[in-house]
């Protein structure tokens, strides 16, 4: 993974040391919260329901254990003994203190992280697929782009200040596992007809209150060419996104609004001047970024077959887990884990200090000393040899992380909610709990199979309801928060955004709705093989309608 | 406080003063007694305390011609600033021939003032405060000391700010200004210059009513303000010798504090202003022209010879005036509010695209967290309204990351083992 150099180092040190001295203005009263506010969201520092919220950037995603260590440690010391992992493979501390927080930067620093530009009108931190440089279905591993993007946008003296904040999201691999369509730019790679492998560049998607799928705006950008082309769409949604209201300021909506083919032409244009300047990525530049992703030494094995039929007989749940949080490793006898932070009745993708370091542990010991942070708010031990698969089990049994349900009905998203956030309207949190609970029981999951829910406690759509086969929005009327129901969206390469069903329901029914959504499906599907979303696209909403609502 | 407590503290004349009061003074001569106002300061009130600093201008011969009747030995003095209309250095031997002035005395400015602060003879026009500074409020104030009371030709009608001016006023510094002229109008002046057969200055004729140095003076139209033709387009009608009511002399120099432009490491008197409703596109100068109002009379603008600036709103697209940039002595760029970060892309447009290579300032909300940004973009001159970020900005305390990791501007520099992203600011700026 990318190791720091001086330079690195010195621009982290510079900037905490900039951020300490805005902390110090706001702590003695010359700023006052107007003009501290965007500066600390600069560096990821919201103030929430309780108390300051901290998020620190984990970059596409990527950990070493050391890393993982020294969140726990700042988990431990400042804050009440756990840490969130977000939809954008960040993690974030609820409880800091403000006069804390340059000293959390300091620690941070020392092992090579930050918060910089974790919110703010500002080009935040690059997300990818947390199978990246693993997958066996990959093109081309897209970490080094990720950082070169990552450093490229790093305090951009251009981009500090854009209508709102601005997310690119980028994979090597056809299947999306980073939802770029759901993104401000969205890269997907891409091979030309010469052979050559760049990437097609997708526009304006975005979740909120105003979904959209995102728009191929360029169907192939060299690597050469990339932050060339990168710059031209920030300057053009600089100038031109829409400033006079928060809501319309993505640039989802100048595309929406603009149309395609105007913002193409924008670009293009913008383009053409930049093309060839000094944002050429030279190929030895990419190289040398490269090198820092190259695999890990990795052993000759010969393909490892892993008879999970016969291991759920010796332990059901060992077999649950191997069925559903084993990924193929590109490496014959190689696996990548998913550490599911989802047990049943948490929240989701809360750690403790003790669990991130036992995962640390494991990721020293069977990985290579890598992790990562998935967008579904799971830990992943990547590169585990197939023989090794047990005893990281048994090591993620003895942390209490060792659910076996990545991918099913209980491996929700859900935002903070009301719990903590100040923008909600109703908790989310506790339904996610609920529903866990529902569907506990490990058979009726896998009977189920795949299934996403994602539940957001407001219209920003943070859980990207919008995007969960079965999406859930809480709203609050008359002082009742509710939860309506969508169904069908999908953050994949088959991109769309569920429908609102009907009505919403309070708390308390919620649990119930969905398991009637659930039975029409195992009712209704066509073979066991077929999943939740395909008979879904199948039938259409009416029956689930009808379920949730009666014959109308 | 009353006129005459401050007379009790006066060390000049101060006895006189008292007794008389200033009020009193001031209700001892009629209207137009020009010649017994002068005469009672020059030989009663300041006997042998007494000059007069004179520009030897347009109407300067009237106030001359009244000394020499009172006592042609009275210390005259003329700023010879190096600015002068050659018309007027010859009219100052004229009017000491003519009317027999023998103690004329002509005060230069100070050649290290002018080598430093004025080297190539352009400071009047970047900042004629600081210019009138080293020219005229500088060579004059060790003189200012020597004497207890002041003749000045300065009259009401001049200018609107002059409107109350009495015949004798308490300065600030306990002396005492006389202005024998208070009450003369124009057709005053000129009758009295037709009586006593006195000399015109020789540009008066030409249209030149009220004449100072010659950067700094133009033809006044008829019917306008006679001062009208002194710094046109600019925000000054003093000079900054008597700028101050009660006599203080001001001090731009002195008064940094005060100044919002921040350009070349230090705040500086702005030569620009804002474009005002009715401004003249042909006429107009030192002024930000809003982008729209420039392309709505570019040709009046083009003509127009003075220096202009341009002002860039949020959401103007300077490409429209693309071929037109070499026109402006500066360019404003606007940011409405600090989060509003469209004024980096119109930056770095104009001084890395179209190769603006001016003055590029900042104004709006320029706070001391944006300025470094600013700075990338290509700004090197900054208004600054907030306190706190002028308070940072004159101790070169800025929250400041000096290593960069993307090619930005015309200046960075590449820097250490991978210069194709990583720049730092160069060396000095």
């Amino acid at each position: 993974m990318y190791r720091y150099d001086e330079f690195d180092a010195a621009f982290v040190r510079e900037r905490t040391a900039q951020f300490s001295d805005q902390v110090n203005r706001r702590l003695t009263g010359e700023l006052n919260e107007d003009q501290f506010r965007p500066l600390r969201l600069m560096n990821g520092l919201y103030l929430q329901l309780h108390a300051y919220m901290l998020r620190v950037a984990v970059p596409y995603g990527t950990l070493s254990g050391r890393q993982m260590r020294k969140l726990a440690h700042i988990a431990r010391t400042y804050d009440r003994g756990y840490g969130h992992f977000t939809t954008r493979q960040n993690i974030q501390f609820n409880w800091p203190r403000l006069k804390d927080v340059p000293e959390i930067l300091a620690e941070l620093a020392s092992v090579e992280m930050h918060a910089i530009q974790t919110s703010g009108n500002c080009i935040r931190n690059v997300t990818t697929d947390q199978f990246a440089g693993a997958a066996a279905d990959e093109i081309i591993d897209p970490r080094p782009v990720a950082e070169i993007i990552r450093q490229w946008s790093s305090l951009h003296p251009e981009f500090s200040y854009l209508p709102r904040k601005f997310k690119i999201a980028i994979t090597g691999a056809p299947a999306d596992r980073a939802a770029i369509r759901f993104h401000d730019i969205g890269l997907q790679a891409a091979t030309n007809a010469a052979g050559d492998v760049g990437w097609e560049v997708w526009v304006g998607g975005g979740l909120g209150r105003t979904p959209m799928i995102g728009k191929m705006i360029n169907g192939f950008v060299p690597n050469e060419h990339l932050l060339a082309y990168l710059e031209s769409i920030l300057r053009v949604y600089n100038r031109y996104g829409r400033r006079d209201n928060k809501y319309k300021a993505r640039i989802k909506i100048l595309v929406h609004e603009e149309g395609l083919e105007t913002i193409k032409a924008q670009v293009e244009a913008e383009f053409s001047e930049v093309r060839g300047g000094v944002l050429t990525l030279p190929q030895e530049e990419l190289d040398r970024i490269g090198s820092y992703f190259a695999p890990p030494s990795f052993e000759d094995l010969p393909a490892t077959p892993i008879d999970i039929a016969r291991e759920t007989i010796l332990d059901p749940a060992y077999g649950r887990w191997l069925d559903n949080n084993i990924f193929s490793h590109y490496r014959p006898g190689y696996a990548s884990v998913t550490i599911s932070l989802k047990p049943i009745g948490g929240a989701p993708g809360d750690a403790t200090d003790a669990q991130m370091e036992a995962v640390a542990d494991l990721a020293e010991r069977y990985s290579f000393d890598e992790l990562r942070v998935s967008h579904e708010q799971n830990l992943v031990l990547p590169h585990v040899r197939v023989a090794d698969l047990r005893a990281v089990y048994d090591g993620l049994v003895e942390a209490g992380l060792a659910e076996g349900n990545a991918g099913l009905i209980t491996d929700m998203i859900a935002c903070p909610g009301l719990d903590f956030c100040a923008l909600a309207n109703a908790r989310s949190i506790p339904i996610a709990q609920a529903i866990s609970h529902k569907f506990a029981a490990p058979e009726r999951q896998a009977e189920i199979g795949d299934l996403k829910i994602k539940i957001s406690g407001c219209i920003n759509a943070c859980g990207h309801h919008h995007v969960g086969h079965i999406g859930i929005l809480g709203v609050e009327k008359k002082g009742t928060e509710l939860y309506q129901i969508t169904l069908g969206g999908d953050g994949t390469e088959h991109a769309s955004v569920g429908k609102i069903l009907g009505p919403g329901f309070v708390a308390d029914a919620v649990p119930d709705a969905i398991e009637r959504l659930v039975d029409v499906y195992l009712g209704r599907r066509e073979t066991p093989d077929e999943p939740f979303i395909a008979t879904v696209r199948r039938l259409g909403d009416a029956p689930f309608k009808e379920a949730l609502y009666g014959t109308t | 406080m009353t006129a005459a407590s401050k007379i009790a503290a006066a060390p000049v004349a101060q006895d006189k003063l008292r007794a008389l009061g200033i009020m009193a003074l001031n209700g001892m001569f009629d209207e137009m007694d020009a010649l017994g106002v002068l005469r009672q300061a020059a030989t009663e009130l300041l006997a042998g305390d007494i000059a007069i600093v004179s520009s030897f201008g347009a109407d300067s011969a009237v106030l001359l011609h009244l000394v020499a009747q009172v006592d042609p030995s009275m210390p005259v003095f003329f700023l010879e600033t190096g600015k002068h209309f050659p018309e007027t250095l010859a009219y100052v031997e004229t009017l000491k021939r003519q009317l027999g002035l023998i103690n004329v005395t002509a005060l230069h400015p100070d050649p290290a003032d002018l080598a430093r602060f004025d080297p190539d003879g352009t400071l009047w026009e970047t900042d004629p405060d600081s210019c009138c500074h080293i020219r005229k409020t500088e060579p004059l104030e060790p003189i200012t000391e020597q004497f207890g009371g002041w003749v000045t030709g300065r009259k009401r009608f001049q200018t609107r700010e002059r409107g109350v001016l009495p015949h004798f006023e308490l300065t600030s510094d306990d002396r005492i200004k006389i202005n024998p002229l208070a009450y003369f109008s124009d057709a005053d002046v000129n009758a009295y210059k037709a009586e006593h057969g006195l000399p015109e200055h020789p540009l008066y004729a030409v249209g030149y009513k009220s004449i100072g140095c010659a950067p700094c003076t133009s033809i006044v139209a008829e019917g306008e303000d006679p001062r009208a033709g002194r710094w046109r387009g600019l925000n000054k009608k003093e000079c900054g010798i008597h700028f101050d009511f009660n006599g203080a002399i001001a001090k731009p120099m002195a008064a940094t504090a005060e100044l919002k432009l921040f350009k070349d490491g230090a705040f500086t008197a702005d030569p620009f202003r804002a474009w005002a409703e009715g401004d003249d596109p042909a006429s107009v100068r030192y002024t930000h022209v809003p982008l729209p109002e420039f392309l709505a009379a570019r040709d009046a603008f083009l003509a127009n010879p003075h220096p202009l600036g341009l002002l860039v709103s949020s959401g103007d697209k300077v490409e429209n005036v693309e071929g037109d940039l070499s026109r402006f002595a500066s360019i404003a760029v606007r940011f409405p509010a600090f989060t509003d970060g469209r004024g980096y892309s119109t930056g770095r447009l104009l001084s890395e695209r179209l190769g603006y290579g001016g003055e590029l300032r900042a104004v709006g909300d320029v706070l001391q967290d944006q300025i470094p940004l600013m700075r990338r973009c290509g700004f090197n001159a900054f208004v600054v309204e907030h306190e706190p970020t002028r308070k940072a900005l004159r101790e070169g305390r800025l929250p400041e990351v000096s290593i960069f990791y993307q090619p930005v501007g015309t200046t960075e520099v590449p820097l250490g083992t991978r210069p194709y992203l990583r720049r730092a600011a160069p060396a000095t700026r």
